[in-house]
This record gives C-alpha cells, structure tokens and sequence, in this order.
C-alpha cells in the first residue's frame, strides 16, 4: 500500500511492521548483532558510496531519532562481537529495526546489481572455473576481504574460522544471497524474523 | 466471475484464477481460489498446478526455506509430508520438491509416488520467493492469505553437534578414569616407616643451617660499626622494622632469639637463629623478607653491625646491641629510655589552643633565639632538630627531639633548663628547633612563618 506522506510518529513507521520478538532479555541477541553488521559490510563491498548511503537512507526512512548521526551508527555497527574496537554497549531492538530496515532499503537499490553477481557465481560454478572470471564478482570478494580484515579482530575465535580467502569468499557469497532474499517486497520483515531464530521463548 | 492475478518475475510466473467478492467492482478482492499456476520460464517447461491446499504448502513451504537461508539455522522437520517443500542441495542449488496431490491421482499408497524435484538457482529461488512475497503483500487477492512469521523458539533449535558428538569428551574422561583406576589398582600401597619420617626431619632442619649460619659468619671478619649514634639510630630501625612487619598473630611459646647483622644503611644482611624454638618459628618473623639476598663475597668489605634480636610471646621485639662491650659504651638505657623521656615531659600533646595571633609569633620566636643564643651550645657532627613548645609569655612549656640524635643529645642543649614548671598559659605555640653541626640555631614557628 503506497503512502504519499508518512505521518509524524515517535516511532518512525517502518519500524512498526516489525513486530517485536518474545526474548529472554530486551537486547538484541549477539547473532543478530553479528548478522547485521556483516550484511552491512556486504554493501559497503557492493556499493563505493555505501557507508554515505546508510546515513542517508536512514534519513528518507525517517530514523533520525533511533539512529543519530554517523558516530551513533558506528557505534551500533561496532556491537558485533566479532569487530577490532568491540563495543561493550548493548543494541536495542529499536535500534536493531532501525539497521535492518537500513539494509532492506539499500538492498532493494542493488538487487539488479546482486542478481548478476549471483548469476555469474552460479554460472562460474557450473563450469567449474575460479571467480576471477567475473570481474565484477571479483571485484566485490576483493573489496569485501578488505573491509573484512580491516575491521574484525584477528585473535577472536570467529574471526580466525575466515582466515582463508576460500573462506572469506564463501561467507561474501553467502552474505550476498541473504541481501538478495531480503531486497523484496517483504524482504525487510523476513530479514527482522530470521534474526531471532533460535533466540525466542 | 472469474478473474486471474497474475506474479511476473523474470524466473517466475505465479498466476491464479478465482473469484472475486462482489460482481462489477474492480477494487474487489478475489477471496475464493480456483486454480494456481506456477512456471518457471527459462528454468523447466513444467508447470506446477494445483488448488487453495497446493498453495497453502507454497507458501509455506518458501516463507520457512526463506528464513531458513537468512538465518543459517534449520527448521525442525514435521512428521507429515507437504505436498511441497524446499531442501537444500549440491552446489548452492534449492530443491523445489512437489509430491502429486492424492485427491487428483487416486492412489492409496502416496508414499510410492516419486516427487518432483526442481533444482533452482538462487536467483530462481529468489524470483520464486518475491512472487509469493508479492502475493501476501497483495490485499486484492486472497486477503485471509497473510504473511506469518514466525522465529524458530529456542528449544526447538537442535543443537550444532549431534549428541554423540558432544559426550565425547565426559566419555573419553570417564574412559581415562577407569583406565587410571586399574593402572593405579596394581601399585603396592606405600607402608608407613617411621625410620623413614626421621631422616626426613632430620635433613629438612638442616637445610636453614646450611645457608644462614653461612650468612652471618661471613660477616664476622667484616669491619664494626662502634660509634653508638649510630649504633642507636640501627638498632632503633632494625626494632621498628622487626616490629611493623611481625605478624603477632603466630606469637611464639616462647623467645625467639636471633642474630642480625646491619649494615650502615640499615639493611639486614644475615642472620642466624640463636635457640631452638627461633629456628623452627623462623618463617613467622619477617627476617627473612627483609633480609637482603647474600652479596657478591668478592664485593668490597662494608661496615656491619650486629644485633641480637629477641621476639617475646608477649608479641614485642627486643633488640640489643650483640657485642656487650659496644653495649655498655652505647648505655641504650639512659641515653634512650630514661634520661630524654624525664627531660622532654613526654610526648609533646597536641595543640589545643594555638596562638594564631602573627606578630605574636614572630615575638615568641625572636625571644626564643635570644634565649638559647645565650647558652652553650653542644658540639654534634648532625643536625639536631626539636619540636619546642613556648606559652603566651614565652615560657618553654615542653619539647620533644625530633630526630635520633637529638634524643641522644638533649642534655647537653640549653633546652632542659629552659623548661619551666610555671604554670602555663592555655594557648601555647610550637616551634622548630634546628642546632646545626656548624653551631648555628635556627629558630622557625613549627607550622611556618605567619602570612
């Protein structure tokens, strides 16, 4: 249903289409935290201006007073355990809707770009040649090892399991078709449920 | 009258025929489902049909695989067979798996029927998913049809590792026990031999012998210190050092004697236990902390004093001067003990009623400088500092030595004769005393100069 002018709520209105899960305690689970910053990183790797957009595609959703400004991002991205300079601070599951709605709304914008991607891994695949074949694909894994290996934290232990290229590129695939599943019409909201699964009561 | 939705993807055409609400309207919904159709262009040339049920499973079947792809964890299967589902399969592929549907096919074993199976790709699975999503997410067709998300609940999560994998390790503990047990059933039992327990004893008390003994004897040809300031002010640190550090909660039954041997600056280098009881107990004195590691023999020759230290039951440290002849000449009694005490009045009290008046300060102290000016002044190699206390009228009311050698030479300064018995003024001042070794005496309210 299109809406022309969103009303002025507290509560910014995409963040009511997710509705809140039943968890043991009202912080976002430290998978879902995990999740939402390797899924963030994915489109930093896709898109150059990728960080720039986050800011202001949490300004068109009208996020402004969940998320303020570019520190408070970093901050709440830095919640993954996983990161060099981990934050201790817990994520909020208003914060957490935020971010999620955030990388629904970014992974709309590149879904013609990820569909080619993931038709040429597959392609590749079949023909059993290395992804460097696809420029554009190797493009993305280079960039997202980089992201990758400059921002988490070498000694921690899921960290070191991505030490490898192979790895490192099999966890950018994979991210990359979890973006592409939730760049639908209800991709947003199956992204906010899977989040929380196994984590619920 | 019949109307058709149709879901266009580029891997995927849903399209469904049913009947709308009311005849006419064309915002009205359809709401009773005839047929659905579902063909995957450029994927197979089958297509899938089927009525509201076939649907139903569709849709269910792609919101579980869904999430199920987004989140990396698996949903627990149901015992009954839906007429479709999704698995995954080799190489990134998504296995669209449909059973023929028992009401058009009349057979009774539906477990003999093979099911169709469709590999897709990711982008297929995708496409096939956005039409569904499109479908829910359409309030004009089938609005009883919405979206249900559900996360999985915790318990329902099965663990990562099956169980024989995680009671591994208690199993191969358990096994290392027993293995354990049975090797260790063969080992004799050790038997008790007192003669044993003897020759124990007897070589551990000799190991302190063996070092601190050592200690003290290789200072004996060591030059003495038998100037007895200075064997005063050691002896003095050596107690209070002794003192602070004793712990007198593991007070001793009965005097634990020791032999010390000080260095100049104070340090404890050796010492030896002089009975029985100090060796054994030697570990609940603080000698050995304080004692410095035994230097280099070949290191220059210091001068050393030695002192027999003495812990009482009582929870006192004694210490004298070891060598009787330094002793008598140091006379510790009367230079320390009783002769400065009687003159100095004690401790000096803390000041209740100071004068805080300035001009009257500095008048106290003028009158005190000329006073001891006037007497002998007594001849010292350090500085002697006391703490003197005047009254209003500049009476000496007391004074207290503040360093070693002040106590020492108190009798020979003006000051015990300037103490007067008068009955004093309440409020009194303290000042700073300093007779220098160059015979200079400086005067100095005690709390500094008035601003």
């Amino acid at each position: 249903m299109p809406v022309d002018s969103p009303p002025k709520s507290s509560v910014p209105l995409i963040l009511e289409l997710l509705p809140t899960p039943e968890l043991p305690s009202q912080e976002c689970p430290r998978r879902a935290r995990t999740q939402i910053d390797l899924l963030l990183l994915a489109i930093e790797a896709l898109d150059l201006g990728g960080s720039e957009a986050m800011l202001t595609g949490a300004q068109e959703l009208g996020l402004e007073p969940v998320l303020k400004g570019r520190v408070n991002l970093w901050l709440l991205r830095s919640t993954n355990p996983m990161r060099r300079y981990s934050q201790r601070r817990p994520m909020s599951l208003e914060e957490a809707k935020a971010m999620v709605a955030i990388i629904g709304n970014l992974a709309r914008r590149l879904t013609v770009l990820m569909r080619q991607l993931l038709t040429g891994y597959q392609q590749l695949r079949d023909r059993g040649l290395s992804l460097d074949h696809h420029l554009r694909l190797a493009d993305y894994l280079q960039r997202f090892r980089t992201h990758f290996r400059a921002r988490m934290n070498p000694r921690r232990a899921g960290v070191i399991a991505y030490s490898s290229d192979e790895r490192l590129d099999e966890l950018a695939i994979s991210l990359l078709e979890q973006l592409l599943l939730c760049s639908g019409i209800l991709g947003t909201q199956r992204l906010w449920n899977s989040l929380f699964d196994g984590e619920v009561v | 009258m019949t109307v058709t939705r149709q879901y266009t993807l580029p891997y995927c055409n849903l399209v469904l025929e049913g009947i709308e609400a009311s005849v006419g309207d064309p915002y009205s919904p359809m709401t009773v489902l005839m047929n659905a159709e579902c063909q995957f262009p450029g994927v197979t040339e089958t297509t899938l049909a089927g009525g509201r049920e076939f649907l139903d499973s569709l849709v269910a079947a792609v919101s579980a695989y869904g999430q199920h792809r987004l989140s990396g964890i698996p949903r627990p299967t149901s015992d009954s067979q839906p007429l479709v589902d999704l698995q995954p399969g080799e190489r990134d592929l998504h296995h669209l798996i449909v059973r023929q549907q028992p009401s058009t096919q009349p057979t009774v074993d539906t477990e003999a029927q093979v099911p169709l199976v469709m590999p897709l790709t990711t982008v297929q699975f995708y496409d096939l998913m956005e039409a569904v999503d499109q479908l829910l997410a359409d309030s004009l067709t089938l609005p009883d049809l919405k979206a249900q998300f559900q996360a999985i609940p915790r318990r329902m999560v099965k663990p990562a590792e099956p169980i024989a994998q995680r009671s591994a390790p208690a199993v191969v503990g358990a096994v290392a026990l027993v293995a354990a047990g049975l090797a260790l059933f063969f080992v004799p039992p050790p038997t008790f031999e007192p003669s044993r327990l003897e020759d124990r004893t007897a070589t551990e008390s000799l190991t302190p012998e063996a070092d601190s003994p050592e200690d003290v004897e290789s200072w004996e040809s060591a030059p003495v210190i038998t100037d007895a300031v200075v064997l005063t002010t050691l002896r003095r640190q050596l107690r209070q050092r002794l003192q602070e550090d004793w712990s007198t909660d593991s007070a001793p039954s009965e005097d634990l004697v020791y032999r010390v041997v000080v260095s100049e600056t104070g340090d404890v280098l050796g010492y030896k236990y002089e009975n029985d009881a100090a060796l054994e107990a030697v570990d609940s004195t603080p000698l050995a902390q304080i004692a410095l590691p035994t230097p280099d023999p070949a290191a220059p020759r210091q001068a050393v004093a030695q002192f027999l230290a003495r812990f009482t039951p009582d929870g006192e440290v004694e210490v004298d001067v070891w060598d009787s002849a330094l002793a008598a000449e140091d006379d510790p009694p009367t230079a320390e003990d009783t002769a400065p005490e009687a003159a100095t009045n004690g401790d000096l009290d803390t000041l209740t009623n100071k004068i805080t008046d300035g001009d009257r300060i500095r008048t106290l102290n003028q009158a005190l400088r000329v006073q001891l000016s006037e007497a002998d002044l007594p001849s010292t190699r350090a500085d002697l500092i006391y703490q003197v206390r005047l009254d209003s009228r500049g009476n000496v009311v007391g004074y207290e030595a503040v360093n070693t050698d002040a106590l020492l030479l108190a009798k020979d300064t003006p000051l015990p004769d300037l103490v007067t018995a008068r009955p004093a003024s309440d409020d009194q001042a303290d000042f700073r005393v300093v007779f220098t070794s160059r015979g200079v005496i400086e005067v100095s309210p005690w709390d500094g100069w008035p601003q």
